[in-house]
C-alpha cells in the first residue's frame, strides 16, 4: 500500500516537472513588447499598431518564440500621462519598450528607469536623444520639409508666392520641417514666403485660414501644408484654393501620406506628399527589438526609416498599400 | 452685415428686458457694437479684401456655429451656471450624426439623432448640477471629457468621412439674395439668436433664467422650480452645442474626434464679451452674437493683415480683455 503510494507520487512528481518544464522553456522565449504611441487619438498611430502586431505575427510564426505586442498609451498627447503609463509598464514587467516621446525631456528619467529594471528602450517618431534608449527610429524632420521644397520647385518652377500652413505653433516637428522647407527654398530668390498661418491642429480652422490667405494673396503660386488638417475637410469647403489648384495656377505639397490626400492628389488638387512610413514604425520597431534582445544587434544612436516620396507617378502604387495594408513593397520611384 | 445688428438694437431698446436695468444693458449692447464697427472701419480701410462680399459671407459662416451655441451657452451663465461641455457636445452631436448617415440612416432621421444626444447630454449636465448639487464647472469639466473620450472611443481616433451630399447640403449651401450668397448656416445663426431672444425676453421660462441666475433663493421663495429651471438651460445648451457641431460637420463634410477642441472657451468668451456676466442674472443673447462676430473678425483680421501666426493668439487674448475693460469702464461710469 505504502509502495503503492510512493510509485503514484514520484509519477505525479515526473508529471508535473515534464508539465512544468516546457512550459518554463516557452516562458523564456515568449517576448511581450510594449508599443507605446503619443496618444490613442491620432489615427496614424492606429497603423503603426497594425504594423507592431502583423511583425509580432511573422516572428511568432516564424521564429521558436512568441512576440506579443502590449499597446498602451494616454488618450491625449500628454507627456505626464506617458510617463505613467511607462512606469506601469514598468511594474508589469515587459521585455522591450518603443515609445514615441511627447516630449524629449519629461521622458528622459522614466526611459532611463526602464533601461535601470533591465527593459531595453528605443524611441520612434519622436525621439528623447539625452535618454539612454538604444536607438530611435524616424524621419529627420529637416529633411521632409527639404524633401516637401524640393516636390514645390518641381511643380511650381523656380518662382512664385508661397504660404505656409502649419499646426500648433513651436511644436518641435512642424518646426523642423519648415526650417527645412525654408532652406530648400533659400537658393531661389524669387520664390517668396508670403506668409505662414496657423491652425491649432484644427480642420475647421485650417479651412478656414486656407480659404482667409487664398483671399488676402489670390495670386498665390504654392502651399506648403505642413499637416494635412483642411485636407481631412471634404471638397467644397475650401472653394478658392479648390478652385486655383484646378486652374492650375496654384501648386501644394503636403506633409502625410493619408488616403484622403492620395485621393486629391490623383485629382490633380496637390503636386506632391512627402509622408513617414507609419506602418513601419510597429513594423520595424518590433523587428528591432527582438533584433536588439533576441539576436544581440547593436544599432546606431538614429536609424533612418526612411520617407515616402509620393507623386502622381507613383500615387496608385501608394493606394494600393493602403487597400491591401501591405507595407512591406518598397514604392516605385517618384520622378 | 452691419445692418441686422443697428436692427437689433433697435429692438431691444424697444423691448425693456422684464426684472433688470434694461437701460443697463442696452449700453452695454451699444459698446460692443460699436468696437465691432470702429473694427470693420477699419480693416475696411487697411485691407482691400475685408469688405468683400466673400469675406464678409466667409466670416459669418465660420462663426455661426460658435455663435448658435454660445446662445445656449448664455442661457446657462444667464441662469448663474457654466457649460464647459460645450466643445465636446459639438464635437460628440457631430459624430453621433456622422455615424448613424454611415449607417445608412437618413439625414433627417440622423440629424435628430445627433440633436437628441445634445438634449440628453444637458439634461445629464442638468441632473449632476441640480440633484447632485455638483458645482456646474465640475460637472460639465467632467463631462468635457467623458464626451471627448466617447468621440475617439467610437471612431479610434479616425475622422468619419464620405457623407452624403443630402446632408453636406446644411453646411455648404449659398442661398440667393439679390446679389449675395448668403451661407446657410449663417441664416441657421440669425433664426437661432430671434428665437433665443424671444424665448429669454418674452416668455415667462425666460424670465425664470433671469430670476434663478440673479437670486435662486428669492426665486425659489417665489415658487420658481429652480430644479426645472437648470434641467432647460442645461438641455437647450447641449441642443444649440448639437446643432453648432452638426453644421460644422455638414460645413466640413468630416467629423473629426479632435473636432471643437477648446472651443467651450470661444463660445464663453463670446457671451462674456457680449456683457453677459458670469455672476448670472444678467445679458443677452444679442450680445453673444456680437462677442461671437467680434471674435472671428479678429482671427480674420489677423490672416488678412498677414499678422504673425506667432503672436495672433497673444492678440486676441488682449482683445478680449480689452472689449470686457472697455465695458466695464462704461458700466462703472452710469
Amino acid at each position: 500500500m505504502k509502495m503503492k503510494k510512493c510509485v503514484l507520487c514520484c509519477v505525479v512528481l515526473v508529471f508535473t516537472l515534464s508539465l512544468l518544464f516546457p512550459a518554463i522553456s516557452v516562458a523564456a522565449n515568449k517576448y511581450v513588447f510594449a508599443w507605446i504611441p503619443k496618444a490613442l487619438n491620432n489615427p496614424v498611430f492606429e497603423l503603426g499598431r497594425s504594423g507592431a502586431l502583423q511583425k509580432a505575427k511573422e516572428l511568432t510564426e516564424q521564429t521558436e518564440d512568441t512576440v506579443e505586442v502590449l499597446y498602451v498609451a494616454s488618450v491625449n498627447s500628454d507627456a505626464a500621462e506617458q510617463v505613467r503609463v511607462i512606469e506601469d509598464v514598468i511594474s508589469k514587467g515587459v521585455d522591450g519598450i518603443g515609445v514615441s516621446c511627447n516630449d524629449p525631456t519629461a521622458l528622459k528619467d522614466v526611459i532611463d528607469k526602464a533601461i535601470e529594471a533591465g527593459i531595453p528602450v528605443m524611441t520612434w517618431d519622436s525621439d528623447s536623444p539625452e535618454s539612454k534608449r538604444f536607438t530611435y527610429l524616424g524621419v529627420s524632420n529637416y529633411e521632409g520639409g527639404k524633401a516637401a521644397a524640393d516636390l514645390l520647385i518641381k511643380a511650381m518652377g523656380t518662382s512664385g508666392e508661397v504660404a505656409i500652413l502649419t499646426g500648433v505653433p513651436g511644436a518641435f516637428n512642424l518646426e523642423e520641417r519648415i526650417r527645412g522647407f525654408k532652406d530648400g527654398i533659400q537658393d531661389y530668390p524669387d520664390i517668396k514666403v508670403v506668409t505662414t498661418v496657423a491652425c491649432d491642429d484644427d480642420i475647421n480652422k485650417g479651412v478656414q485660414v486656407v480659404e482667409e490667405v487664398m483671399q488676402a494673396n489670390p495670386d498665390l503660386n504654392g502651399w506648403f501644408f505642413v499637416g494635412l488638417w483642411p485636407l481631412f475637410a471634404e471638397r467644397g469647403s475650401m472653394p478658392l484654393w479648390e478652385a486655383a489648384a484646378k486652374a492650375g495656377t496654384l501648386k501644394t505639397i503636403a506633409f502625410d501620406t493619408l488616403p484622403v490626400e492620395l485621393e486629391l492628389l490623383k485629382d490633380g488638387y496637390l503636386s506632391g506628399l512627402v509622408g513617414q512610413k507609419y506602418w513601419g514604425w510597429g513594423y520595424d520597431t518590433i523587428q528591432m527589438l527582438y533584433d536588439y534582445i533576441v539576436n544581440n544587434k547593436r544599432y546606431e544612436s538614429w536609424t533612418d526609416s526612411g520617407m515616402d516620396i509620393v507623386t502622381i507617378k507613383n500615387v496608385d502604387a501608394m493606394i494600393e498599400a493602403w487597400e491591401t495594408q501591405d507595407f512591406t513593397k518598397p514604392l516605385p520611384p517618384a520622378f | 452685415m452691419p445692418t441686422p445688428k443697428t436692427e437689433s438694437d433697435a429692438e431691444t431698446t424697444t423691448s425693456p428686458q422684464p426684472g433688470i436695468g434694461s437701460k443697463l444693458l442696452n449700453n452695454q449692447l451699444t459698446t460692443i457694437i460699436l468696437i465691432l464697427f470702429l473694427m470693420i472701419i477699419l480693416l475696411g480701410s487697411f485691407t482691400r479684401t475685408f469688405l468683400t462680399a466673400n469675406n464678409i459671407f466667409n466670416v459669418l459662416r465660420a462663426f455661426s456655429w460658435i455663435a448658435i451655441a454660445s446662445f445656449g451657452q448664455s442661457m446657462v451663465i444667464i441662469g448663474g451656471g457654466i457649460d464647459l461641455s460645450s466643445g465636446s457636445t459639438m464635437a460628440f452631436a457631430g459624430i453621433m450624426t456622422a455615424m448613424m448617415l454611415s449607417y445608412g440612416l437618413g439625414v433627417l432621421v440622423s440629424i435628430l439623432i445627433g440633436l437628441g444626444f445634445g438634449v440628453f447630454i444637458g439634461f445629464i449636465n442638468g441632473i449632476l448640477v441640480s440633484q447632485a448639487k455638483l458645482p456646474p464647472f465640475i460637472a460639465t469639466l467632467g463631462m468635457l471629457s467623458i464626451l471627448r473620450g466617447f468621440c475617439y472611443g467610437l471612431t479610434s481616433g479616425w475622422p468619419i468621412r464620405d457623407l452624403p451630399r443630402g446632408f453636406l447640403f446644411l453646411g455648404q449651401t449659398d442661398l440667393a439674395f439679390y446679389i449675395w450668397k448668403v451661407p446657410l448656416p449663417a441664416l441657421i445663426m440669425v433664426f437661432f439668436v430671434i428665437i433665443s431672444y424671444i424665448y429669454l425676453s418674452k416668455t415667462k421660462g425666460g424670465y425664470h433664467i433671469y430670476a434663478v441666475g440673479g437670486n435662486e433663493y428669492a426665486a425659489s421663495l417665489a415658487g420658481i422650480d429652480a430644479k426645472r429651471v437648470k434641467y432647460v438651460i442645461y438641455s437647450l445648451s447641449g441642443l444649440f452645442a448639437a446643432v453648432g457641431g452638426i453644421l460644422m460637420t455638414s460645413r466640413l463634410g468630416v467629423a473629426a474626434p479632435t473636432a471643437a477642441q477648446g472651443y467651450e472657451l470661444d463660445i464663453i468668451a463670446a457671451a462674456v464679451i457680449g456683457g453677459i456676466s458670469l455672476n448670472g442674472g444678467e445679458g443677452n443673447v444679442w450680445g453673444a452674437l456680437v462677442g461671437a462676430a467680434i471674435m472671428q473678425i479678429l482671427r480674420n483680421a489677423l490672416v488678412l493683415v498677414g499678422f504673425p501666426a506667432y503672436w495672433q493668439s497673444s492678440a486676441i487674448g488682449a482683445v478680449i480683455i480689452s472689449a470686457v475693460m472697455i465695458d466695464q469702464y462704461r458700466k462703472r461710469r452710469i
